[in-house]
């Protein structure tokens, strides 16, 4: 059988170009190379695969120019056409992480070539990408390399092989949400028996299911004078300006929009559509107001009820965009609602 | 209390002229247990058969599993308060037909479950593919109702696994184990440094088909209450629940109790094993309440350190399960339970019913919704007819080929709560 | 003891209650059984028996019936959680019962009121 053909992609730091000073190194494919993290890999891949390019990008450049980057990678990588893409792995370094998944996610999604790569649990790259493609659990510093490649490179082999793919504990992957069967060393009972005595003693011990945790938010006091209150509106719904302007995407969303409403009156199927993914969007297309109520709003403002409609509405996706991320979007924008003297919200699902 | 097992390994069974026990051998006078059978008036005929691991037979729709045992020293008999007296059994001697049980099987209500492979890819999932199995399909007389039927079946089980049982009271065991767990003081002062751990056993009780037996008593009516560990090991806890296959605990399960057996192996060393404490899955939401209630309140007032609970079934003990936990925790008792998913076919749904943050400590016997191809069997004993209608399976059950195409929910003990197999989920 | 209904798609609970019973027998789905309880719960009904009871699941099923108090008020916490995961809980199961023989269906009346029967049993207790 003929040697699987993998891609790998590495950051600048990796390739031995250069630190940080360097990370403006723009996307390159080194067609034939073996750089870096690549030579232990292919170490690995044995006579079952081998890497047939490398593409180094700088982490600055892929970050700021995510959308050029992304594509010119794409295109380089579909020039060389690989069996399996393999990303970093990026440890504990944030942008490295985000851009190993966002372009592994990429490859995956748009050239249907499965992709793989690795990182530390808390790198935000992690919970931005895990539930999109299967991301090696690694240490948090290169010192965790034999380590990571030795997960890593048998995972690579399976995905480019279209083997099926084992649970998140045989594989080492990150759990990601989905729920695979595997057969256990030893029974149920017997591992009760030893969680239980972790337990008991204080020792650290892991759940093999960890409960679904729901932020529970207790609500503000009720607002007094309704007639005086500046209200904004907020959605997951994903409601924004025709045309998408910010590039939400329609999952997993990475950021949220801005957009300003101001003398807008009623939000209409040629001003207005939804990102989001998740739900038929005929309806919202149709009249977002559906979803983000301007016009009833305006009509309250006109009749005294609420004093007024701010001129700044925040939008983004909640279909399965990670809880860390809406976290990080709400405590950004929250502080621009409080320093515009909002008083309060109305926060809009789907 | 003090209990010796004695296993006789068995290594064999064949139909023969006289029933006993011999070298390993179980021979089976097929036309004697009739008779004991169709001591029920409400059993129209059965018929037996035997399946060996590795053999190319499916047997399906199963009811129940049981292990055959006979009481050879101290108080009571197997099954009490069923088929020997109500007396409190645990302690004395039990000897045991080890590697074999009796399995019922036959059509109660039309989308009746359970599904043994003896060989295949199935066969790993179930723990009863490793038994030889003596099989007994009952047909009921014309009429019979449900519940009558379901009965019916049940006991002829039991009335066999004692006959069976009673052939083992003479032969010198091949293994010899033995069971001790002693009173709240003497524990204390025995094991003054070891943390005190009880077994929280959740019986399944919702009602027809659902039902499980302590001593002759329906668990639904029942409160949250004791025994000593080595009772169910004498067949104080029976299985009148023939829903759910892959989760539902056979007879065979309460008898080798696995979390029972476990706790066993860390008692006096690790850990201090208390006691055992049973309570219900009524379907009624304040029996749920005071169930765990009265079930948390026993774990402090035995002054316990930490706990194992496992449920039966789906859906309803979810909550059983999570109130058990929380209030439990809430007591300052540690808990690990233990559970299976429903976590839908591509594994993405939630798995439970129910959640709270108490439970940080899960063992999970896997995703009942994942879905297996069985391979066709050169033999089916009981009947396939009722395949495409038993839990899990679907329209598409049956493939042009002759295979199965279900979720493991039809296999019986795949999932199991107790922790039975190894069968997990990530 | 607060005043009760039993909601039911099942025949069977409406035979064997009678009339007079405070039975609401719905001509719907499993699902929707479910999702009357809910618009009950959200008016402040309170859940007495669990919705998902009955290891038979959904979708292998028509059946279901639930007791709940006619109680209008504050909304209780414990039944909206309970039956908002009864209803997700639905989709995680093959719709199948709607190809099930006679005889079956039959059965699948008798095991929703056996389930009935034991939670009448402890509210009347």
């Amino acid at each position: 059988m003929a040697k699987l053909r993998v891609v790998h992609y590495i950051n600048q730091f990796f390739a031995q170009i250069g630190g940080e000073e360097k990370a403006d190194y723009p996307a390159e494919l080194r067609v034939g190379e073996v750089v870096g993290p690549g030579m232990a890999l292919m170490q690995k891949f044995g006579d079952e695969a081998e890497i047939v390019a490398t593409v180094v990008c700088g982490d600055s450049y892929f970050n700021e120019n995510l959308d050029k980057a992304t594509a010119d990678i794409l295109e380089m990588v579909k020039s060389q056409k690989p069996d399996v893409f393999v990303a970093g792995p990026a440890f504990n370094a944030g942008r490295y992480g985000v851009a190993c998944g966002t372009i592994a996610a990429a490859v995956q999604e748009q050239l249907g070539i499965p992709s793989v790569t690795g990182m530390y649990v808390e790198n935000p790259g992690a919970d931005m990408f895990k539930n999109k493609i299967y991301i090696i659990s690694t240490k948090n510093s290169a010192a965790g390399m034999r380590d990571a490649v030795a997960k890593l490179a048998p995972l690579a082999l399976k995905l480019g092989k279209g083997e099926s793919i084992g649970a998140s504990v045989e594989e080492g992957y990150m759990p990601n949400g989905v729920r695979v069967n595997f057969f256990e060393k030893e029974r149920g009972s017997a591992r009760a028996v030893k969680m239980l005595i972790k337990k008991l003693a204080g020792k650290p011990f892991e759940t093999e299911f960890p409960m679904p945790v729901f932020d529970r938010v207790a609500p503000n006091p009720a607002v007094k004078d309704m007639a005086h209150a500046k209200i904004a509106l907020v959605t997951s719904g994903g409601i924004v300006p025709k045309g998408n302007p910010d590039h939400i995407e329609s999952s997993s969303a990475s950021h949220y929009g801005e957009y300003d409403i101001a003398g807008v009156m009623d939000l209409t199927a040629d001003t207005f559509e939804t990102a989001h993914g998740g739900y038929d969007p005929v309806y919202a297309n149709a009249d977002a107001d559906r979803v983000l109520p301007v016009d009833v709003l305006r009509d309250m403002e006109k009749e005294g009820k609420i004093g007024e409609l701010h001129h700044l509405y925040y939008a983004t996706v909640g279909n399965g965009t990670a809880v860390a991320s809406a976290k990080k979007f709400a405590a950004e924008f929250a502080q621009k609602l409080k320093a515009d003297g909002v008083d309060a919200v109305i926060l809009t699902s789907t | 209390m003090k209990l010796e097992i004695g296993n006789i390994f068995i290594k064999d069974i064949q139909f023969a002229a006289e029933s006993k026990v011999a070298d390993g051998v179980l021979y089976v006078d097929k036309a004697a247990l009739e008779k004991v059978v169709l001591e029920d008036e409400t059993i129209k005929a059965v018929s037996f058969d035997i399946a060996k691991p590795g053999e190319s037979v499916r047997i399906t729709p199963v009811k129940d599993v049981i292990e055959p045992r006979v009481k050879v020293e101290g108080p009571g008999g197997i099954f009490p308060g069923i088929i020997a007296k109500v007396d409190t059994v645990g302690s004395g001697k039990t000897h045991v037909l080890k590697g074999m049980a009796v399995v019922t099987a036959g059509k109660i209500v039309g989308f009746q479950e359970g599904i043994i492979d003896m060989s295949g890819p199935g066969a790993k999932y179930t723990p009863f593919s490793q038994t030889l199995n003596l099989v007994m399909v009952c047909e009921p007389v014309e009429g019979l109702k449900q519940h009558d039927y379901e009965k019916a079946v049940r006991l002829a089980g039991f009335r066999v696994a004692t006959v069976l049982g009673e052939l083992g009271r003479d032969v010198t065991p091949d293994e010899t184990k033995v069971y001790e767990t002693c009173g709240i003081k003497e524990g204390i002062e025995k094991y003054p440094n070891l943390p005190r751990v009880a077994y929280v056993q959740m019986l399944q009780s919702q009602g027809l088909l659902h039902d499980t037996y302590v001593y002759g008593v329906d668990a639904k009516k029942t409160l949250s209450t004791i025994l000593w560990p080595t009772e169910t090991m004498d067949g104080a806890i029976v299985s009148g629940n023939c829903v759910s296959a892959c989760d539902k605990n056979p007879t065979y399960v309460h008898e080798n109790n696995p979390v029972v057996e476990d706790l066993f192996a860390q008692h006096g060393k690790t850990l201090n094993f208390v006691c055992q404490i049973i309570t219900n899955e009524n379907v009624y939401l304040a029996d749920k309440q005071r169930s765990s209630d009265w079930t948390a309140k026993m774990c402090r007032l035995l002054d316990l350190d930490g706990v194992i609970v496992s449920q039966e079934g789906f859906g309803n003990p979810d909550t059983d399960l999570i109130m058990n936990c929380k209030k439990i925790e809430a007591q300052g008792v540690k808990t690990v339970i233990i559970t299976d998913e429903y976590a839908g076919r591509d594994g993405k749904s939630q798995s439970l019913a129910d959640a709270d943050a108490a439970a940080d400590a899960v063992v999970t016997g896997g995703n009942a919704n994942e879905v297996i191809i069985l391979p066709k069997m050169d033999k089916v004993i009981g009947t396939l007819d009722y395949v495409n209608k038993i839990a899990g399976a679907s329209e598409e059950t049956l493939q042009a080929d002759g295979s199965l195409k279900v979720e493991l929910q039809v296999i019986t003990g795949a999932t199991n709560e107790t922790g039975f197999i190894n069968l997990s989920a990530r | 003891m607060a005043q009760t209904i039993i909601l039911t798609n099942n025949p069977l609970v409406v035979e064997k209650l009678g009339p007079g019973a405070p039975v609401e027998y719905l001509q719907c789905s499993y699902k929707s059984v479910l999702e009357a309880a809910r618009d009950r719960v959200h008016q402040g009904a309170k859940l007495l028996s669990h919705p998902l009871s009955g290891s038979v699941k959904p979708g292998e099923t028509p059946y279901k019936s639930i007791i709940l108090t006619m109680g209008k008020g504050d909304v209780d916490e414990q039944s909206l959680r309970l039956i908002e995961n009864a209803i997700l809980a639905c989709a995680k199961f093959q719709q199948r019962c709607d190809r099930y023989r006679p005889a079956v269906d039959l059965d699948c009346r008798l095991i929703d009121w056996t389930l009935l029967e034991g939670a009448l049993a402890s509210a009347n207790q």
